[in-house]
């Protein structure tokens, strides 16, 4: 028998738009996300991949109920999150964890970094004094940084820097599953490959399951056991990432992957296969097909 | 603390304005022992007579001259900033926590809070200030205390709205955002995290409203809503005064004065407090 998911998604929604501008005129409703269902296991990592503006953030803020969604189902170990209330929620807060898109934003401007990473100790009462500085200088050494930056403010580093910041924060209540919301996106290249060895490195470490959201498949291929690709609000395909690379169906599966960059600049990337998202937004009824097993793509026009 | 002091050593503008600003409180605080002659005692055989320089060294003489009734300019002057500064500073601390911490509550929590806020801002914003400040102060009665709250309830609801305006765009920051995911309470949030980044726009706000207060307390006092005489205050100053302003200059000009050195001292020192409480600015220098 297959054990039970760390974390199971079923049939998430959330529309963003709605009723009526100040001057009565409609205003669109946006799906943006759309019957979202998936499944993380512990330990694992699976990346969810799909243009700006498909919905991903969405799924990864809904999913730890910091913007909960209009319906659908969030079980994490095996609780039904999204009907409890702030105080049921807490502990779990303790063990699911996001990184955020933009480092910048992501750290208080007025808080010294060291009492940053140190504030989800504090909030969960988990140490204090000097336990905690040394908890603090732990973490610090964990994801790469000398502890005496403690007592730095936030603009002192550079976007990487800023990364590992927050990624010690995000570990320090040991969770068990993260949600990376393209943690690399907005860093330097040169810097993109360290902290990608720097999740992995935590992941044997501590036995991580990551949600890794990324705007395309270049990465996703190093890092994620399993691939969940996003257009529009819906999951169109969902695959071991060998069968994502190997053997795509979806048509916008393919084009993800005829738009990653070639490593060799003699060689000339492949014209990327004409997709229009207009003509190929999931029609309302489609359902998810099994091609190969734990390979599903949605119903769509060949 | 020496940090502090050496950055302001070597801001000039902030420099000026925090020498000026101390020499006008040194001076208010020390007039009981300036042996002045008495604020409120005229003397009607020398009614407006005119400033000497000789004066500030020979006892009785008048060195910034006379008013109406011939009492000592520059004895009512120092005397007077000890009631305008204590007014105008404890008005805008007043309705600086108060306006900071509604404009927080009504940012961050939205809803049914903040319409009710803002609606109580709107409407207040509706009634002139003056307007609102004179029937306040009909109904209670002109006393330190009472203006004292009628500045405060004028200056409030300039710290509530634009703090608001700043929290709204801080909460979707993701570190916001990231307090929420490890799970810290809405207090925690508001107090740890929305607080020290709305700190500067209030100290901003607060030099205005301080700037402000003044004039508005002097306005006060100039319609006969202020401190009550014979208590020396410099809008009733600049009110009796503005009656001979083409005969005796010196009656209407040194309180005007007084009220534009400290209203600009408090702008500089406040132009480099913000500057010195930006983390980014400070260790650029
Ligand atoms: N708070 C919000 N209010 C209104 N619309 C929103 C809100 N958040 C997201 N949306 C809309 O929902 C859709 C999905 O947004 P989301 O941020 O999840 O996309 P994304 O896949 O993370 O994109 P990106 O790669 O740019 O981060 C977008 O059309 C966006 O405009
Ligand atoms: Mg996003």
């Amino acid at each position: 028998m297959i054990p039970a998911p760390l974390l199971d998604v079923q049939n998430l929604m959330r529309s963003f738009g709605g009723g009526k501008s100040l001057l009565g005129r409609p205003r669109p409703v946006i799906n943006a996300i759309n019957d979202v269902s998936f499944q993380v296991a512990a330990g694992e990592t699976l990346g969810l991949v799909g243009e700006s503006g498909s919905g991903k953030s969405t799924v990864g803020r809904a999913v730890l109920q910091l913007d909960p969604a209009d319906s659908g189902s969030v079980r994490f170990a095996g609780t039904e999150l999204t009907i409890l209330g702030p105080q049921q929620m807490k502990p779990f807060r303790r063990r699911m964890q996001m990184i955020f898109q933009d480092p910048y934003s992501a750290l208080n401007p007025r808080m010294k970094v060291g009492r940053f990473v140190a504030e989800p100790l504090v909030v969960h009462g988990v140490a204090g004094g000097s336990a905690l500085t040394d908890r603090v200088a732990d973490l610090f050494r964990l994801v790469g940084l000398d502890p005496s930056f403690m007592t730095r403010y936030p603009h002192e580093f550079s976007g990487g820097q800023r990364q590992r910041i927050n990624i010690a924060r995000a570990i320090a209540l040991e969770p068990a599953f993260i949600v990376a919301d393209e943690p690399i996106t907005a860093l330097d290249v040169s810097i993109q490959a360290q902290i990608i060895n720097l999740f992995q490195d935590l992941q044997d470490q501590m036995g991580l399951a990551y949600l890794f959201i990324a705007h395309d498949l270049s990465m996703v291929r190093y890092l994620c056991q399993r691939v969940a690709v996003m257009l529009r609000g819906r999951i169109v395909e969902i695959a071991p990432t060998e069968n994502i690379f190997s053997d795509p169906q979806h048509p916008y599966t393919r084009s993800l992957l005829a738009a990653i960059p070639v490593p060799d600049p003699d060689r000339k990337r492949p014209d990327r296969p004409p997709f229009a998202v207009s003509e190929n937004i999931p029609p309302r009824e489609a359902g998810m097909i099994e091609v190969s097993p734990g390979h599903f793509v949605l119903e769509h026009k060949k | 603390m020496k940090h502090f002091l050496t950055d302001l050593y070597r801001s000039k503008a902030g420099l000026v304005g925090a020498v000026l600003i101390m020499v006008i409180v040194l001076v208010s605080l020390l007039a009981p022992v300036l042996d002045l002659p008495d604020p409120t005692r005229g003397d009607l055989r020398a009614r407006l007579v005119g400033p000497t320089w000789t004066g500030l060294f020979t006892p009785g003489a008048h060195p910034l001259g006379t008013d109406e009734v011939g009492r000592d300019i520059l004895s009512r002057l120092i005397n007077g900033s000890r009631i305008t500064l204590l007014v105008a500073t404890t008005a805008v601390v007043l309705g600086g926590i108060v306006g900071t911490i509604l404009g927080i509550l009504a940012g961050y929590k939205g809803g049914l809070v903040d319409r009710i806020l803002m609606r109580l801002v709107d409407i207040q914003l509706a009634v002139p200030l003056m307007l609102l400040a004179l029937l306040v102060v009909a109904a209670l009665g002109p006393s330190l205390r009472n203006v004292v709250l009628v500045l405060a309830l004028t200056s409030w609801i300039r710290y509530a709205r634009i703090i608001r305006a700043q929290v709204l765009s801080l909460r979707e920051r993701e570190f916001v955002q990231s307090a929420h995911a490890i799970g810290a309470s809405t207090l925690r949030i508001m107090f740890l995290h929305i607080l020290p980044n709305v700190l500067t726009p209030a100290l901003v706000v607060g030099t205005l409203e301080l700037a402000r207060v003044i004039i508005m307390d002097s306005a006060l006092s100039f319609l006969g809503l202020g401190v009550q005489p014979p208590t020396p205050s410099w809008g009733r100053m600049l009110a009796d005064g503005r009656v001979y302003i083409s005969s005796a200059w010196w009656a209407v000009t040194f309180p005007g004065l007084a009220i534009v050195l400290t209203v600009l001292s408090v702008n500089l020192f406040g132009d480099w407090l913000r500057d010195y409480f930006d983390p980014k600015t400070r260790s650029a220098k």
